[in-house]
Parts: structure tokens; sequence; C-alpha cells
């Protein structure tokens, strides 16, 4: 059972690219992921443009039409997406969902940001929103879950550190992540200005500007492609912001994972590589217990055994993640994607994941009611 | 201070006593037993209409954390901010005093003030509640 197949991928590196447009950014990862299809652009019959701050920072709308005709795709359906940090990944949802029902043989997702700008400020899920008005900012939000599971868990300030080393040390072998250097230690990570107890700046991931793009097909017309990988579940969830929530977890999290799981097919013991929404350090380790890599409560302690490192367990993050490939909100969810697919396909080079076979994108957006606004969820198998 | 010229963030989700103190202003489903706060006039559950009413202004620290950059809406630098289970309703967010930044703990008993703090999205100054460390607690 497949949902859809990954044909194509491209991005543009992710980092600070002060003098390049959201469109011009996406029309680059387009080409690049048309290229790597090997597809004239007049075969997408549907796109899916996700980009979730250009209407706060620079006064833009509806920027997929523009970005999408400077790549050479016109005439065609373009759906403008904005779901917060899961803007990328539910275009990807989308687009696999586009292509399962025929709408289309191709469907393209892409998801593009600009996010290094002096007017940005801290980032908040809603300037009129009740919570921000009292001083609800997201680095806050995981601040706060952090300390109440540390108080519940006993997991250690070096544990929570441990995870911003590992992705620094991913994203030194990465040609695309914004921070492959310098190589970071737990006594660095934790001595970086505090800027929300407990998490330093170094266990909060650099808003950086860039572009990614996938090409999703029918499954039935792309089983005869040798390098398309199977897209076995797409979903996006969101809460039941149900009172009280439990800030040791995301309920909408474990949901989505359990949920993908079982649409797969899959359980927890099949993946192979994961790319999860690091936004913070707390918040890979609460993503490591949802998706069942390890017990409620033990997060932190897998992340300082190495079982997420690669040459571990489950290598999660190969990439750099959010907190050293950087965070272009939008791009982000296309980017998990993007890594997988390098790995799946052998294709990651010198953070390749030994017998890579089925990998896992987990992305999250925006915060309501002490749960998240959103969650998206991906299974793909080479 | 004298706060009367001063107006609320946002108006009727909470009442100031002339003391400082303060309560928040919820709502309560008479079908499902939900409450919500702010107060709202529809419960999103069973869609029936809503009564305000008060969730007082007593709680416990669920979790805390302190925001070391500088602060958004002219909140003083540092703010420390939480979610508090009401004694009397949900769990919710807020601000907790910035006079007592470094002195929160979980579990702790908490008090609802109301002073001036910070500006509204329109840049004026206004009057915010907040959670205080409960005096003879």
């Amino acid at each position: 059972m497949s949902l859809a197949h990954i044909t194509g991928i491209g991005m543009v590196p992710f980092g600070k690219h002060v003098s390049r447009s959201i469109a011009g950014m996406a029309a680059e990862a387009v080409r690049l992921a048309l290229a790597d299809a090997g597809l004239p652009a007049s075969r997408i019959g549907i796109a899916f443009f996700a980009n979730a701050f250009g209407a706060r920072l620079f006064g833009d709308l509806t920027l997929g039409q523009n970005a999408l005709w400077e790549a050479g795709i016109n005439r065609i359906p373009v759906v403008n997406v904005e779901n917060a940090c899961t803007s990328g990944s539910t275009a990807f949802v989308l687009a696999c969902n586009a292509v399962a029902v025929g709408q289309a043989e191709f469907a393209l997702a892409v998801g593009a940001e600009k996010l290094c700008v002096p007017e940005l400020g801290l980032i908040n899920s809603g300037a009129t929103e009740l919570e921000t008005q009292l001083g609800l900012v997201a680095p806050a939000s995981f601040a706060l879950r952090a300390m109440r599971y540390m108080a519940e868990s006993g997991t250690t300030a070096d544990e929570l550190a441990a995870v911003a080393v590992k992705n620094r040390a991913h994203a030194a072998k990465n040609p695309l992540a914004f921070f492959r250097g310098p190589a970071l230690s737990v006594e660095q990570v934790l001595a970086s200005p505090v800027v929300v107890d407990p998490l330093t700046k170094l266990q909060c991931c650099p808003n950086a500007d860039g572009a990614a793009a996938v090409i999703v097909r029918a499954p039935a017309a792309a089983r005869r492609m040798t390098r398309a990988i199977d897209v076995r579940a797409a979903l996006l969830c969101t809460g039941s912001y149900e009172n009280p929530q439990d800030l040791t977890h995301w309920e909408t999290d474990y949901r989505a994972c359990r949920m993908v799981y079982e649409a797969a097919g899959i359980g927890a013991d099949d993946v192979d590589v994961v790319e999860c929404h690091d936004a913070f350090t707390i918040a890979e380790i609460l993503h490591y217990e949802a998706l069942g890599l390890c017990a409620p409560g033990d997060g932190g302690r897998y992340a300082a055994a190495g079982h997420a490192a690669l040459g571990g367990r489950v290598p999660v993050n190969p990439s750099g993640g959010l907190l050293s490939r950087g965070h272009p909100a939008a791009a982000t969810g296309v980017a998990q994607l993007v890594e997988l697919v390098m790995q799946l396909r052998g294709e990651a080079g010198e953070r390749q994941v030994e017998h890579a076979r089925v990998g896992v994108a987990q992305c999250m957006g925006g915060d309501k009611a002490g749960d998240t606004k959103s969650c998206t969820v991906a299974v793909l198998a080479a | 201070m004298n706060t009367e010229s001063i107006e609320p963030f946002a108006a009727g989700i909470f009442t100031a006593a002339a003391d400082g103190s303060g309560e928040l202003l919820g709502a309560a489903c008479t079908a499902c037993g939900r409450r919500y706060f702010p107060r709202r006039d529809h419960c999103p559950v069973c869609g029936i209409d809503l009564a305000a009413r008060s969730l007082g202004g007593r709680g416990t620290l669920y979790s805390f954390t302190v925001v070391r950059v500088r602060p958004p809406l002219g909140l003083p630098a540092p703010y420390a901010v939480g979610y508090v289970d009401l004694e009397d309703g949900p769990r919710v967010f807020g601000l907790l005093d910035p006079d007592a930044v470094d002195d929160f703990a979980i579990g702790m008993p908490l008090e609802l003030r109301v002073a001036a703090l910070g500006v509204d999205v329109r840049g004026r100054r206004c009057l915010r509640p907040y959670f205080a460390p409960r005096r003879g607690a």
C-alpha cells in the first residue's frame, strides 16, 4: 500500500540569503527538483506552495503563483499553504493526496521562507491571541515543557544539551545545513546565554532563509522508476485542546505518530532514520518518546547515550535538524523529506545512515491551549 | 500606583480590586461541565450559550520559566510566565510576578494580582493580571 512516490527533490541550502526573494529561492528549489526527477515543468499537474511569515514580515500574499511562474510552471491549480512550522509538510500531505486520488500524475510541494530580517523578533502563535498578549513567545512554550518534564523525569541540563551537540555534529556532514561548525561540547551549549530557562541560545534553532521542493507521483506510475521513494503514509493532525494538557508531551504528537504507523503498517522497531521538529532540544527528546523510540521520560538519557546519533540505534536528524540546519519555517517540513529521500536513496554521503530502508519525518507548528496547532508525520520507504 | 486611568490589556477577562488583587473571568458549561478561560459565549463542544463566572485568583504553579531575552509588549526584562492550575477552574497560562522572577517553584501556591504591566497591542500602558507567591502560604 502506497500513497505516492517521491520522484524529485531540490533544495536551496539553508542560511542567510539577504539579497534573495522568497519566490526566487522557491523557484530554484523547484527547478532543482524537476532536474532531479528528469521532468519538464509542463508535467506538474498541481502545486502546493508553503510560506508562513511573508505576510507578517513583508506584507506579501499568495506568493506561490509568482514562485512557480518563475520556475516555468503556470496554468495549473496552485494552492498557497500556511500552517505555521508545518506549512511545508502540510503542502506535502496535500500533494500526496492529490496524486493518490488521481487529480494529477505529478504534484509539487515547495516551502520557502525568509526569516533573517532584523524586524522578526520572537516568534509567537498569533499577535492577537490571549497567551501572546500575556507574554507567551515560542521559546517559552518549549521551556515550560522542559521545566515540567525535567521535574517529573529527572532529566538533566546535560542531557538536553546532548541533543544540540549531536545535531551540530550531524550538520558538519551536510552541505545544505546553515551551521556546519564549529563543533560543540555540552559545556559550550550550556555556557551560551540563557534565552528562556532552562534553554540556552545553542538549544534554540536559528532562524534561516531557504527553500525546498519535492515532486510526488501517483504510485502505480512511479513504481517503474528506480530512484522513486515510496510514501507509505503521510498525515496531518490537530489537537483536541481539552483542558488541562500535560506539558510533558504533546497529545497530538503521540496520536499522529500512532496513526501514521498504523496507516503505514509499521511499528517503531521498523524505523531506520528520523527527521523530527527539534525546534529546541527539549522538543527532540519529547519526539523520541512520541515516535516510540524510547519510553516516556527516558528521552534525555536516550540522547545522552548516543542512541539518536549517526551510528546509534536510530539516527535522528542526520541533516543537523532545525538546531543546526537552520529553520526557515515553511521550508523545514519539505527539507526533512529531502533529507530522508537522500538517506533512502543511499545518496547522503558522509552522513549516510547504513541500511536505511524506512524513514519517518515528523513536524509540528504553532501553540494552542498547551498543545500544538498542527502535527504532520510521514513514513517513507526505499 | 494609580491604575484608575489605565485600561486592561483586554476587556472583560479579569477583575481588579482596590488592594491590587484580582480574579479571572471565565465560563462554565452547564451541559458538559467544561470550564473555560478566558470567558466565551458558547461551549465549542456542546454549542450552548455559556454564562460568565469568576474563576477566582488562587492556584498552584504547574510549570514556569523566565524569559531572559528582549521582552515583547514592553514587559520587564527578565519576565516570568507559567501555567497555573486554578483552584476553581482550568489550567491557565499567565504572567508571574515580575518582582519575584527567581522565586518560583513547581507546586507553589499563587494568588492573582493586577498592575500596570507593559503595553497593549496599540502601544498604550495597560493593566495585566499576574500570579504572585500567595501571601501567608
